[in-house]
């Protein structure tokens, strides 16, 4: 149930961007989200729609796009994303080490129109 | 009309984060040593901050920020125990704390009277992970009837943490817990993170957590 605060947080800022660019509204937000940020897309959806109203943002897209959870081979020096009940790589069944892949919780960019 | 694509490329929580950073600011000011304790629902968090306060309470002065859907149990263990202060935050439903609440309790507990602060969210793996809070410590509670498996259904909690507790560890024999297993995805996640295998029930491994808790206190004041 947090999408409802992250969008709250959201949208704040993405009404600060736009209106510190004088823009008359924002056409579409575009995030990044990595998989280990447990974000669910429809859930943010649902809030974006409700939250937006007499926004900036209002009628804006919102695009995701997601970001698997990669894991670093230091046997193979390869990085894969770890399926299955633990983190083994594919080629070698050795554990790796995390990446900062997957951890992304961010505003890439927006899309504004100005008069 | 112009159409303008604006490159932003800042964290989604942005707002929340510029608070966390004037609750890290009074922190600062006032000496304190602020740990935001996270974990599961009865994983063990106030009784890991209560046997902390009793082991700790001659020669440091220690306070809590409770977390709490509703209620002020919590509060009312860490001050027996012999918290210095204690303010209670119920969110009312919400599943995790923000730095807003956060700053909110501030104005009613006195960190220039303390020496560390514990701020125990609400219990939850996923949603407190997102919310920093000004915290200088990430602290993650896991206990072993919760199982080994725990890091690899909730990775970034593991990963974001500056240190973790395996408390129960008296039940391991009971409940099957795979301690091998949970180092190995532990460390996958987290190569750093010191481990404390700890019982509040019986006190095992107590002691190695506590003079971590005091080395960090005195390395923090000395910075």
């Amino acid at each position: 149930m947090h999408e409802f605060g992250v969008m709250t947080y959201l949208l704040d800022a993405v009404e600060d961007k736009a209106r510190e660019l004088n823009a008359a509204r924002v056409l579409a937000i575009n995030l990044v989200i990595g998989d280990r940020s447990s974000i669910v897309d429809d859930s943010l959806m649902f809030y974006f729609d409700m939250l937006a109203q007499g926004t900036l943002a209002q009628g804006a897209a919102l695009n995701t796009r997601r970001v698997p959870n990669r894991f670093r081979c230091s046997t193979c020096n390869t990085t894969y994303e770890p399926v299955g009940i633990d983190y083994r790589c594919p080629d070698c069944g050795n554990i790796g080490q995390m990446t900062d892949e997957g951890g992304e919780f961010l505003i890439e960019s927006i899309v504004i129109e100005r008069t | 009309m112009v159409v303008e694509h604006i490159h932003v490329v800042k964290n989604i929580l942005v707002g929340n984060d510029q608070i966390a950073e004037i609750n890290r600011d009074r922190f600062t000011a006032a000496n304190v040593l602020a740990l935001n304790v996270m974990a599961s629902p009865g994983a063990g968090k106030t009784s890991v901050i209560t046997k902390t306060i009793e082991a700790l309470r001659d020669e440091m002065q220690i306070g809590v920020i409770e977390g709490d859907i509703a209620g002020s149990i919590d509060t009312n263990a860490v001050l027996a125990a012999g918290a210095n202060d204690a303010v209670q935050i119920n969110t009312g439903g919400n599943c995790h704390l923000e730095a807003n609440m956060v700053q909110k309790a501030l104005e009613t507990l006195d960190v220039n009277q303390l020496d560390v602060l514990f701020v125990e969210n609400v219990g939850n793996l996923v949603c407190p992970t997102h919310w920093y809070l000004g915290e200088h410590v990430k602290m993650c509670v896991l206990s072993t009837p919760e199982g080994h498996d725990k890091p690899v259904k909730y990775p970034q909690i593991f990963s974001i943490s500056n240190v973790i507790i395996l408390n129960k560890i008296d039940l391991i024999e009971m409940v099957d817990f795979d301690l091998g297993s949970f180092y190995q995805t532990v460390r996958a996640l987290n190569a750093t993170a010191p481990v404390f295998e700890i019982s509040c029930r019986t006190g095992q491994g107590l002691p190695a957590w506590i003079d971590w808790l005091r080395a960090q206190k005195q390395a923090y004041s000395q910075a």
